[in-house]
């Protein structure tokens, strides 16, 4: 009974860490959902280039951690500038309302090939600038890493709320998602706030990518799995809602912790089973707006 | 995207699919290197399965991420069904297919309500429940597999040569490209992209969405597990490896490449697709890269995929048959005269509709007798348009009860609503835009064809007759509302005026006892105003009851028998246009009271 205890609140902490990240990139698709109605299936690929080009300058160059996150978030956002105008301006007005979900896999896919040729295909251990002390909180073994992952990307969501909702440029991102035509009437440069969307979303994957590489490894497959789970977080909270994003996330990661605590087969398959259900009850996730068709 | 050259065609190309079958038989005997053989193989049992994926994507515009759980269903059902239960490929091949159609079905069911980023997660963590499940399941044996899959035998008992393997994808690819095509260019086709173009008015013409939709996903899914249950025989081994979410994505860039909607854009993007790793293998280093920027200049450049560009270009305008010549069936209206009667068509009393702490409709009470033309009016945000959505089930009503023929109601899905013979039109258009004008009238007789799936599947005699026969009435149906000229034209290319005759033409053809136009002289110019009023009456002299919901007061004064008015969601006086004209309530309600008006 006492070592079920242990795991449980094992579980609790990692899933808390691993939910943080996920809600992290979730509030990605957030961001490029309400101005565009777009996001990047690749989210999770932009995550490992944050973890891969991290390890570069932490344990290559030698660099600062900090200087290694600077580093990761700068060029991961800045790769959604070119994500912006490659893969989501050019396909916007298309017929099928989803090409941008091709589209953003495409990229995602050719950067896996460029990861394989740069960093290798294998998996890397990524030192934790915190050492691999364990810290005894209560009865369980926690990595100082992942509390500072819960720390790191739950602050990280709150000041992006902040900048949406207080900062003039956050401001004029806002009034674009909430009626295009009206915001550039009122002198705001459209276009230009989309690129700025796709450069939070993208870096806030980098962001997610350099903490989180530390408890698992780094390599060029690392990050589909939590692109796709983040999505699922995002889904589940419902596109539009940032505190349901950030629920969902946590509620994820939680849930796959608890459910590996169970039975490590179950871990995987949870989420989709969940969401699955979750749509089946709510098609616009259990926190969304439910969408009601004028006639 | 929907290609005018297949609206009325169908296959009449038997000669050239002839010649191109004889070609493909050939080629195993022409390059006889197994490992081509092989290849041949795999691009057969790809195309089933990417064209399985273009019923849903190209005729639904459902798009899915999930298909290569579906394609996993099949391979492992079949694989399993011959390793561990000894069955013969024959029966295990179908079982496979079946199968991989039950699970579409569930697959269906979170769908149906869930729209674009929502439906592609449905579909991705289906794909994902499928991965891991043949990951990790002990039947499924995870990376370690089936091994020793046995191939199809020969009646003789003897196993098949890779060659006569590839005869059988190849023969059955035939079959599913014929069925798809009977399917797709008549009435499912037809009703899928009608589907697409509003869910709305679909409903309001009698055709149950939901299972429709679950049709679509069934006949994709078969497909796609047959596509696996090949895939499975072809090799002798499978693994967890194969059903992965890259699966998916090639499968639906198959179909965007090859031009979603159309008939053969699967073949010809599933054929170029696949081929790309054969070509490339010596550049596996780059392999990625190559495939990525395929997808990417596929998606950005040719957003119709190579057979949509195609069809599109102008050289094929002087090839293109011109649609023979429909001959208007006189008795387009026949069948209004039986009805009649005396009791009301329609009732309601009490009705009572909230949304939230708004009340729209307050203890409305009316009857709409037969025969005649009944005016609706009242100010804007007077609960008209709720009204018309409760009448025909869009909304479910607070309280109250409306009857139909005296029969009660009270909660009934659109659809039924139309069976129970209320239909209508809307005030902001809500046609099929990707059907032709024909093509719309023709799902509006969605309730009265009788060739079902099966007779459309192999497009016999009784099938094409009955089509052929409602072609005739649905020309006289536009002859009436006057613009059967344009019979043939995309329907979103109408002028506005056009397009609300259009949309009484499609309602006229569900046979109503009761048809309610919402607004039909919004937008429309005077000339068309004096045509519709003319239309109305017509319709109503041939004995179809109307409710005329028009804030066009010269229109509705000139057409009804009986005026209702509705003012915050209650009816304030009913009566002759005369009565109304002269009612003081009424007055008060769009004019404001005398007092009012003098301190104003």
């Amino acid at each position: 009974m006492d070592t079920l205890f242990v795991k449980l609140w094992q579980a609790l902490v990692s899933g808390l860490s691993v939910g943080s990240v996920y809600a992290l990139i979730a509030q990605g698709y957030y961001v490029t959902f309400i101005t565009t109605g777009a996001l990047n299936f690749g989210q999770g690929e932009f995550l490992m280039i944050g973890a891969l080009f991290g390890l570069t300058c932490y344990v290559t160059l030698g660099l600062p951690y900090a200087v290694a996150i600077g580093g990761s978030v700068v060029l991961v956002g800045l790769m959604g500038v070119g994500l912006e105008r490659a893969a989501i301006r050019p396909v916007l007005r298309h017929a099928l309302s989803l090409s941008w979900v091709l589209s953003t896999v495409a990229v995602s896919i050719i950067l896996k090939n460029a990861a394989v040729n740069l960093w290798g295909p294998e998996q890397i251990k990524f030192p934790s600038p915190f050492g691999d002390v364990v810290l005894r909180i209560g009865p369980a073994g926690i990595f100082p890493q992942e509390l500072f992952i819960i720390v790191a990307a739950i602050g990280t969501v709150l000041l992006v709320q902040f900048f949406l909702k207080r900062a003039v440029l956050g401001k004029a991102l806002t009034a674009v998602a909430h009626n295009r035509n009206a915001a550039a009437v009122m002198g705001i440069n459209v276009q230009r706030m989309i690129v700025l969307a796709f450069v939070i979303s993208s870096a806030l994957a980098g962001l997610g990518g350099i903490l989180i590489a530390p408890i698992t490894f780094a390599w060029a497959y690392m990050g589909t799995v939590p692109g796709i789970k983040a999505f699922a977080a995002a889904i589940f909270g419902g596109l539009e809602n940032p505190i349901g994003i950030l629920v969902g996330g946590l509620v994820i990661g939680l849930l796959e912790q608890f459910f590996g605590v169970i039975n490590s087969n179950l871990k995987e398959g949870v989420t989709f089973l969940f969401i699955l259900l979750i749509l089946a009850l709510r098609p616009t996730g259990l926190m969304g707006k439910k969408e009601v068709e004028k006639v | 995207m929907r290609l005018p050259v297949f609206a009325h065609t169908g296959p009449r190309h038997w000669g050239a699919l002839a010649v191109v079958a004889a070609v493909v038989a050939a080629l195993p005997l022409v390059l006889s290197d197994p490992f081509f053989i092989l290849v041949l193989q795999s691009l057969a049992y790809l195309f089933i399965a990417t064209l399985g994926l273009d019923i849903l994507v190209g005729w639904t515009g459902q798009i899915s991420l999930g298909h290569a759980g579906l394609y996993a269903v099949g391979a492992y059902t079949s694989a399993l069904a011959t390793t561990k239960l000894g069955w013969s490929f024959w029966v295990s091949a179908p079982a496979g297919a079946l199968l991989a159609g039950v699970f579409g079905a569930l697959l269906a069911l979170p769908s149906l309500r869930a729209k674009g980023p929502y439906l592609a997660m449905v579909t991705v963590a289906f794909g994902f429940m499928a991965e891991v499940t043949a990951n990790r399941w002990s039947l499924t044996g995870g990376p370690m597999g089936i091994m020793g899959i046995p191939g199809p035998k020969l009646p003789g008992g003897a196993e098949m040569t890779p060659t006569q393997y590839f005869w059988l994808i190849a023969g059955v690819a035939l079959l599913c490209q014929l069925f798809a095509n009977n399917l797709l260019t008549g009435r499912v086709g037809r009703t899928l992209l009608a589907l697409r173009g509003s869910e709305v008015a679909a409903e309001t013409v009698g055709i149950n969405v939901y299972r429709w939709k679950v049709l679509a996903f069934v006949i994709s899914s078969v497909y796609a597990g047959l596509g696996g249950v090949f895939f499975a025989h072809q090799n002798g081994f499978i693994n967890s490896d194969t059903f992965v979410f890259g699966l998916s994505v090639s499968l639906l860039t198959s179909v965007l490449m090859g031009g979603s909607g159309t008939l053969y854009g699967p073949l010809v993007g599933s054929v170029m697709l696949n081929l790309i790793p054969t070509i490339f293998a010596k550049m596996h280093e780059y392999h990625l890269y190559i495939y990525g920027g395929i997808i990417l200049v596929t998606i950005v450049f040719l957003p119709d995929g190579i057979v949509g560009s195609l069809l599109k270009m102008r050289v094929w305008r002087r090839f293109r048959r011109l649609p023979a010549p429909v001959e208007p069936d006189p008795g387009a209206l026949d069948w209004a005269r039986a009805a009649g009667g005396e009791r009301p068509v329609i009732a309601v009393r009490g009705l009572s509709k909230n949304f939230g702490g708004i009340r729209a409709l307050n203890q409305v009470t009316l009857a709409v007798r037969p025969g005649v033309v009944h005016g609706l009016i009242g100010p804007n945000g007077s609960g008209k348009s709720t009204f018309v959505n409760v009448l025909t089930g869009l909304y479910q009503p607070t309280s109250g009860v409306v009857e139909v023929q005296g029969t009660p109601v009270a909660g009934a899905k659109p659809h039924r609503m139309a069976e129970l013979g209320v239909t209508r039109t809307f005030q902001s258009i809500r046609l099929f835009g990707d059907l032709t004008v024909l093509e719309n009238v023709m799902v509006g007789f969605h309730l009265h064809l009788r060739a079902g799936l099966l007779p459309h599947l192999f497009r016999t005699r009784r099938a094409l007759d009955e089509e052929a026969a409602f072609r005739r009435k649905a020309m006289a149906l536009l002859e009436l509302v006057g613009i059967a000229d344009r019979a043939h034209e995309l329907a979103q290319n109408l002028a506005y005026g056009q397009q609300r005759l259009l949309e009484i033409a499609r309602a006229l053809a569900a046979r109503p006892a009761l048809l309610l136009l919402d607004e039909p002289a919004a937008g429309v110019n005077p000339t068309e105003i004096h045509h519709l009023s003319k239309l109305i009456r017509d319709i109503r002299d041939a004995g179809v009851t109307l409710v005329v919901i028009e804030h066009h007061m010269e229109l509705i004064m000139g057409i009804s028998d009986v005026v209702s008015v509705l003012d915050f969601g209650e009816k304030i006086a009913e009566g002759t246009t005369r009565e109304i004209q002269q009612d003081a309530k009424v007055i008060e309600a769009y004019l404001g009271s005398a007092v009012e008006t003098v301190r104003a």
